[in-house]
């Protein structure tokens, strides 16, 4: 749903935007370690937000030192050519097909190896729809590590900004779940479908309401996709002895 | 035939009867003697009692006497003649004045052998006298041999000595004493005097050791003393050396005490000598920013009038190991690179990881006016530049380098080319900002580095090619041997895109552009070099991390980034097993006179005991700077080979070996050496009183003091005495007039009994 009306005014504003992504320098080294996220194809309805991962790519190279390409590469999970891509989109709008084993084993092996991988009810589902397939899938693809919940003093909800919660569009679930491998957490899942509040249609305006929270909420889910995207890039940086008697204190 | 001459005699029983019958026998007669007591217990008159007791007793006496069978046996005997021991201290400290100006005392000692010639010939006809001197092996010496060769004993053992004289008698003739004569400065089981161990040590010897103290107390002479120090210490982590400097002589003065690292000062202290016999503790605490072996040296001025010259200083030599590696990650940007450096930096146990990241820079707005809401925090740029840097073991510069006020570090440029230059270790990874691409504008850090900027980058994906050198660094060798490595090397995916680098002179390139070039040569990806005493290594891209992440893609497991950066990181902090040409002074500190021996263990390229290999080492002299003896050799099947050199000069050396295998360099390897200039027999010019007058009190000795007029009364055992003939026995119950006294006691006792109407 369209939160402004499209005027000539936005469709310039958000094309202006969108500038500082097309310059010439940050294509002269390559594009292969900028930031760039891959979106997984399942069976189901998975292009739902790919405007969304478009305008995080634009926030975090607007709010953040990170350079990125503003492009999401939607790709079969089985391709091998997934590793060239650490950062990895799984959302989906409704219940979709069991994955093949090909696919849960190269995502498996993704994962395990570095990868990162961001899951989003698009649906905003808890126990069916999206949230019962991803569960059924994850449960096969990483066994040995459960989804639980993400505590508030988990490492992403300090990676750039300080955040308390977890919204997205929606906010049924406060906080999301994880997948750890280790110390690592390899998947973030979000049932607040928080690209959804990130996307634009291609006159920039926001593709969607965002409740209950309205544009404040909106902006929390872009300093949380902010953090994500940090978290990716960063792992457990802002958990180094160094930042911690800044962040306390901030906090207190 | 003549009769045996009998010498001597003794009393003994010639009865044939066996002992336990004589003792039965002799039970009876105490017996008898006693009834016959009791029986006149009641007798009133004291005088009857006292008569009848004493007739029994008398005739019991003489009973007991043809019992025994009394005689005398009749014996010729002959004294052994016992050993007399002089043992005479050789020992180098004996070569000091026994007195200020004064001669040896050796010399002192030999005046006294020659004054007490008198008396040891006096004792000659019951003893036979030896003279030993003892270094602590025992030697004979004469009073002249004494004067001719100097003591050069390296240590002071008494007690050694001691027991090798009393045991040199065992099975032949025994000791009867020893004449000892020593300054007492025993550093070995007596160091601490005679007490514990050392003291029943003493006693078993068993025989009186009479000890004669040589020199005087007074000399006036500065040393060290006691120097405590680990033989090891963490670079960068503080150490302490702990030495005592004894002054002698030096009431009131202040002494200055430096502490050197071959030939630079490390530390200097002043220590107050309060008395005129003082010692005075001084540590000194530092931290060695280096790994590797070295020498070290704490000494105090020599002055003119001193005893002994040669104990005013003291070297050892400390080896300096890292204890984890401190890596300082500094991040231009996050990006998929500084991910998987992380990751893998973060896992290894043996890294100590601080990372600062540049996540936003001026330009960026972060959306919110409120810092509270952001977790960032101040770029520390001058503590860890300035204060904190030379605590890390390795810098790594990830595409950063900013002209941003507030983000460059030109202010800090030269801190980070001294600390390599001074033996630190430094990593530039490329990108974007840095090495002739952006932003970055740090000419005086590119000094350090082993390629300079070239042009723009190429964005080509292009697979990295090992250069010979490559072939066989230890950076790059990831594989088990060298064609394990080519192929792990040709395995890793391609990487997109690169720097434009060209290599100085003198760099190593270890992995190269397979077509990009600058002047014709194909351009570096990774190259590294030594830059004054510190290292450095240059990665021309931002992407390694398709060798960490994108080698996975086609299923099978793969460590070579992980080893990739293992093997850099030892590299650059000069991890002692990453030479090829391991070389190790054996011992790492000689004792004055002793040879320096090295054990160089060579290692082909891959790694390999390198056999028959052409070993060369230099004994580097660091007070001189000058080779002073060279030694070649060829390893064993096992790559090693042991070398000695002379014994030279004291000081500290450095031992540098190179070694080949046919025409192939298999590279060099150095270790340190301290050559002592006193062993611990020259450290203290002092004498003992109280340590001998110990010995002599513990053995039941008497304690002199030289110089003594002849030969004093000193104790000694007395010889045995044996039969050296046969005996003869002499009766004494066989006469008559015993038998009457016998029959005249028994009978006057049987007359007064019934005279008392007893009977």
């Amino acid at each position: 749903m369209s939160a402004r009306r499209l005027t000539r005014r936005n469709l310039l504003l958000g094309t202006a935007a969108l500038a500082p992504l097309l310059s010439r320098r940050a294509w002269a080294f390559g594009e292969k370690s900028r930031f760039i996220p891959a979106v997984a194809k399942h069976g189901g309805r998975w292009d739902g937000r790919l405007s969304g991962l478009r305008r995080i790519a634009w926030e975090l190279q607007r709010r953040t030192s990170v350079e990125v390409v503003p492009d999401a590469r939607p790709f079969a999970l089985s391709s091998p050519d997934l590793f060239e891509y650490p950062f990895l989109y799984f959302g989906g709008d409704g219940a979709f097909p069991p994955l093949s084993e090909a696919e849960v084993a190269n995502l498996r092996r993704y994962l395990t190896y570095g990868g990162f991988m961001l899951a989003d009810a698009n649906d905003g589902s808890d126990g069916d729809g999206f949230d019962a397939s991803f569960r059924r899938e994850m449960a096969r693809v990483l066994p040995q590590s459960p989804l639980t919940e993400v505590g508030s003093g988990h490492v992403v909800f300090k990676s750039f900004f300080l955040l308390d919660a977890a919204p997205g569009r929606l906010l049924n679930k406060p906080q999301m779940l994880a997948a750890n491998l280790g110390k690592r957490s390899a998947v973030l899942y979000s049932q607040n479908d928080v690209a959804g509040a990130w996307s634009r249609n291609e006159t920039g305006d926001f593709e969607f309401d965002v409740s209950p929270g309205g544009e404040p909420q909106r902006e929390l889910a872009v300093r949380l996709g902010i953090n994500v995207c940090m978290y990716a890039l960063c792992l457990d940086y802002k958990d180094d002895a160094v930042h911690l008697p800044l962040i306390l204190n901030k906090r207190r | 035939m003549n009769s045996p001459t009998f010498n001597a005699w003794k009393l003994v029983s010639l009865s044939p009867l066996p002992t336990w019958a004589v003792v039965f026998l002799a039970l009876g007669l105490l017996l008898g003697v006693a009834l016959a007591a009791w029986g006149v217990r009641k007798e009133p008159s004291r005088g009857r009692r006292v008569l009848l007791w004493a007739l029994r007793v008398g005739a019991g006496v003489a009973a007991l006497f043809f019992l025994l069978e009394p005689g005398i046996r009749h014996l010729q005997v002959a004294r052994m003649k016992n050993r007399v021991a002089v043992l005479v201290d050789r020992s180098a400290s004996m070569d000091f004045p026994s007195e200020p100006g004064g001669p040896t005392r050796t010399a002192q000692v030999a005046r006294f052998l020659e004054k007490a010639a008198p008396g040891l010939e006096a004792l000659q006809d019951r003893f036979t006298v030896e003279l030993h001197g003892f270094d602590p092996e025992l030697t004979p010496v004469t009073a002249a041999s004494l004067v001719k060769e100097p003591p050069r004993g390296g240590t002071t053992d008494l007690l050694s000595a001691l027991r090798s004289v009393a045991g040199a008698g065992q099975g032949a003739r025994k000791l009867s004493g020893v004449l000892l004569l020593s300054d007492g400065t025993d550093n070995a089981e007596l160091k601490s005097g005679a007490v514990g161990r050392a003291r029943a040590a003493l006693v078993d010897l068993g025989v009186p050791v009479s000890t004669f103290t040589v020199g005087q107390e007074a000399l006036k002479d500065l040393s060290i003393e006691a120097l405590k120090v680990d033989d090891f210490a963490f670079v960068r982590n503080s150490l302490t050396v702990e030495a005592e400097i004894h002054g002698r002589g030096f009431r009131g003065q202040e002494i200055p005490v430096v502490l050197r690292q071959e030939g630079k000062t490390v530390a200097s202290k002043t220590v107050r000598l309060e008395t005129s016999d003082d010692v005075k503790p001084v540590s000194f605490t530092f931290t060695p920013d280096q790994t590797g072996r070295f020498v070290y040296t704490v000494s105090v001025p020599t002055f003119p009038d001193e005893a002994v010259a040669e104990n005013n200083s003291r070297s050892f030599t400390l080896k300096v190991i890292r204890d984890r590696v401190r890596v300082l990650l500094v991040v231009g940007r996050p990006s998929w690179d500084e991910r998987y450096l992380r990751g893998l930096l973060k896992q290894d146990a043996n890294v100590d990881l601080i990372s600062f990241y540049i996540l936003r820079t001026l330009s960026d707005d972060p959306g919110t006016n409120n810092d509270r809401e952001l977790s960032l925090i101040p770029f520390p740029m001058e503590e860890i530049f300035d204060t904190k840097l030379d605590t890390f073991d390795v810098v790594i510069f990830q595409n950063f380098g900013y002209t941003d006020p507030s983000l460059s570090i030109a202010e800090y440029e030269r801190n980070l080319e001294r600390y390599i230059h001074n033996g630190g270790a430094f990593v530039m990874l490329g990108g974007d900002s840095v090495l002739g691409e952006g932003r970055a504008n740090m000419p005086t850090l590119m000094e350090a580095l082993p390629v300079v900027a070239a042009g723009p980058a190429n964005p080509e994906p292009f697979t990295a090619r090992l250069t010979p050198e490559g072939l066989r660094h230890p950076v790059t060798a990831i594989g088990m041997g060298a064609s394990a490595t080519e192929a792990a090397w040709t395995q890793l995916p391609p990487i997109p895109g690169a720097n434009l680098t060209r290599a100085r002179p003198g760099a190593t390139v270890l992995l190269e552009h397979p077509h990009l070039t600058t002047d014709g040569k194909n351009a570096p990806l990774v190259a590294v070099w030594d830059y004054g005493r510190g290292r450095s290594l240059v990665m021309a891209t931002d992407a390694s991390w398709y060798w960490a992440f994108a080698a996975h893609r086609d299923g099978s497991p793969n460590r070579a980034y992980d080893r990739f950066w293992g093997n850099a990181l030892r590299w650059l902090v000069r991890d002692p097993d990453l030479t090829t040409l391991k070389v190790t002074a054996d011992p790492p500190a000689v004792e004055p006179g002793r040879p320096v021996a090295v054990v160089v263990q060579a290692r082909s390229a891959d790694y390999q005991p390198a056999q028959d290999a052409q070993v060369r080492v230099e004994l580097f002299s660091v007070a001189s700077q000058k080779a002073v003896a060279v030694q070649t050799g060829a390893t064993g099947q096992d790559g090693v080979v042991r070398l000695e050199f002379a014994p030279p000069e004291p000081g500290p050396y450095k031992l540098l070996a190179t070694a080949k295998k046919g025409e192939t360099e298999l590279g060099q390897g150095e270790d340190a050496v301290a050559v002592r200039a006193v062993g611990p027999e020259l450290s203290d010019a002092s004498v003992r009183p109280e340590l001998m007058e110990a010995i002599a009190q513990v053995t039941g000795g008497k304690s002199y003091k030289l110089p003594q007029d002849g030969l004093p009364d000193v104790p000694l055992l007395d010889p045995p005495v044996v039969e050296v003939g046969r005996a003869k026995d002499q009766p004494l119950w066989d006469r008559w007039y015993y038998l009457v006294a016998l029959i005249g006691l028994l009978g006057a006792e049987w007359f007064a009994r019934r005279r008392f109407g007893y009977v």
